[in-house]
């Protein structure tokens, strides 16, 4: 049987016509990825590498320049209508709807996709975002952590399928950052698809099941997190000293332990302990993107 | 739409756009509804009650008869083009056209919705204008305003507030700055408005203007709303209601592809 994959994005490509100067800007250079049903998968690149350009097209914001993406096996390019009834979307900038309270707002947003009585959907959205007690507020009265999860309330009123996080979490405080975190791996439960794009990379390395490495609108690495940090970033060597200081190196996978010490001249009687530390994502990522 | 999406969900899809635009307005009542009514007013006691009282027209009409239709037209193309480019810009301000572009819904239901939130608004402040109007006229002339044909009452008060609100639409997604925006208003809707026949009838106009006006879509407006309060005008009904019908075609027209072509990014 077919795989029916949550998001296909197949040869993508976006770009961009400068109106004065003429030059055109690639933003999307030919990236393909899937997303299997039920994954969170973290798309992973700096400032510009075109992973809101990807957002933009999944959702129709933008028009691909070629290539297609499906969602849950249909085009969005062909069949917008029937994607977007599938799709919630967290934008990266906060929306400020100045007029209509929280409560409100929920409604109109059922609205678009067609649910009139929703009313409990919303309710429940509410509550679990910690809304419910500032429903008829409007959004200047809300902080900057309410109004993220208000767009996070907006992107499930329907109930879609694949969840699209465009940076969810900047510019939010550690707290918050972590209760959102523990809601994403909650809607995982529920069987949700996500993607997922942020800049923080230690909680992706956590959360996602696989990520893809972006940078300058092609994709450099997709795989599970182990498996970039196996490929890009070494293990850590931690050498705690009998004088108390620490020395940090990393690891060769050609050189024994006793070599490496050597190496950083340090003999084995001044060690009072030492340990080895896994790479991290951030290292491998790192490693990738910068020039 | 898609095929299968059911009448209903078309139907609750459609009637909350309707529903977010008039609950919009209604918000800042004072400003949408109420301060247009009061500039109606000081119209009124200013042309029609003071000044009106020495203009004679050559149709025989009084002054104030002839003026309260044409005010209730400019109340409600003007909020109808207020209302939808308002929306789009304040849109443009909040962000919250992404929600709407990213939702299922085709662009022909956001034009239609934006279009009766202006009817809406535009038909308010119309009918209050016409009301006081009426207050005044039977005070001035001691018989309340005629209305010999409501059918075509109701349908100018469609068709124009259709025509501005799509008008507004067009506008707004294409404007990059507030000053285009209110470029429009002063330097086009503002002339055609005052040269359309609101506060004068042709017939007292040189040769020359009689024929400009003849050029100004909005004059056909004018005049189909008059005839249908007051069973006379410049120009027959049929080619009233066929420039109006037109209008309202070739304004959705450029209001689809001000919506496929125009600026979405915020300002």
């Amino acid at each position: 049987m077919e795989t029916v994959f949550a998001l296909d994005v197949q040869n993508l490509k976006k770009t961009y016509q400068d109106k004065v100067g003429g030059v055109a800007v690639e933003a999307v250079k030919g990236v393909s990825f899937t997303i299997s049903p039920g994954q969170i998968f973290g798309l992973l690149g700096p400032n510009g590498a075109g992973k809101t350009s990807l957002i933009g097209c999944t959702t129709t914001l933008e028009i691909p320049t070629s290539g297609d993406i499906f969602v849950f096996g249909e085009s969005v390019t062909k069949k917008p209508l029937r994607t977007k009834m599938n799709v919630g979307v967290v934008h990266q900038e906060i929306i400020n709807t100045g007029f209509f309270d929280v409560a409100e707002i929920l409604d109109f947003q059922s609205g678009y996709y067609g649910l009139y009585h929703n009313k409990e959907r919303c309710d429940y959205l509410m509550q679990k975002l910690s809304l419910y007690e500032h429903r008829n507020k409007k959004i200047k009265q809300l902080s900057g952590g309410m109004k993220r999860r208000l767009m996070i309330a907006k992107a499930l009123v329907h109930s879609p399928r694949l969840l699209l996080l465009d940076e969810p979490t900047a510019g939010v405080d550690v707290g918050l950052r972590e209760s959102l975190w523990k809601f994403v791996a909650e809607l995982k439960k529920e069987g949700l698809s996500i993607l997922l794009t942020t800049h923080y990379l230690e909680e992706a390395e956590k959360l996602c099941e696989q990520v893809a490495i972006i940078n300058k609108g092609q994709i450099l690495f997709c795989g599970s997190p182990k498996e970039v940090i196996s490929q890009y970033a070494q293990k850590k060597v931690i050498v705690f000293l009998k004088d108390g200081s620490r020395k940090e190196f990393l690891e060769h996978a050609n050189l024994g332990l006793n070599e490496i010490l050597d190496k950083q001249r340090i003999t084995l009687s001044d060690v009072k302990d030492m340990k080895i530390e896994e790479g991290r994502l951030e290292d491998a990522f790192s490693k990738m993107v910068t020039p | 739409m898609t095929a299968d999406a059911s009448l209903n969900t078309r139907m609750i899809i459609f009637f909350t756009l309707v529903r977010k635009e008039i609950k919009r307005f209604m918000k800042v009542i004072i400003q949408t509804v109420v301060s247009p009514i009061v500039s109606s007013f000081l119209y009124l006691l200013v042309f029609g009650v003071s000044l009106g009282g020495s203009v004679q027209l050559k149709n025989g009409i009084p002054y104030l008869s002839f003026l309260i239709p044409g005010l209730m037209v400019m109340g409600l193309i003007n909020n109808a083009f207020q209302n939808s480019s308002s929306s789009i810009v304040t849109s443009k301000f909040s962000g919250d056209l992404e929600d709407i572009r990213v939702a299922p819904i085709p662009h022909s239901y956001i034009i239609w919705a934006m279009g009766f939130g202006g009817v809406i608004r535009g038909t308010v402040v119309g009918l209050i204008t016409g009301v006081v109007g009426t207050y005044f006229h039977y005070l001035q002339l001691g018989t309340l305003l005629p209305l010999v044909h409501p059918f075509w009452m109701i349908y100018f008060f469609i068709v124009g507030g259709l025509i501005f609100s799509f008008i507004g639409i067009f506008i707004a997604f294409l404007a990059k700055t507030f000053d285009q925006l209110s470029a429009f208003s002063a330097f086009i809707l503002l002339p055609l408005t005052y040269l359309g026949g609101v506060f004068i009838s042709i017939q007292n106009l040189h040769p020359f203007w009689q024929t400009l006006s003849k050029y100004n879509p909005l004059f056909y407006l004018i005049n189909g709303f008059r005839y249908a309060l007051l069973g006379q005008s410049d120009v027959d009904l049929l080619t009233s209601v066929i420039v109006s019908f037109v209008g309202v075609a070739v304004t959705f027209l450029m209001a689809r592809i001000s919506l496929k072509k125009g600026s979405f990014s915020r300002w």
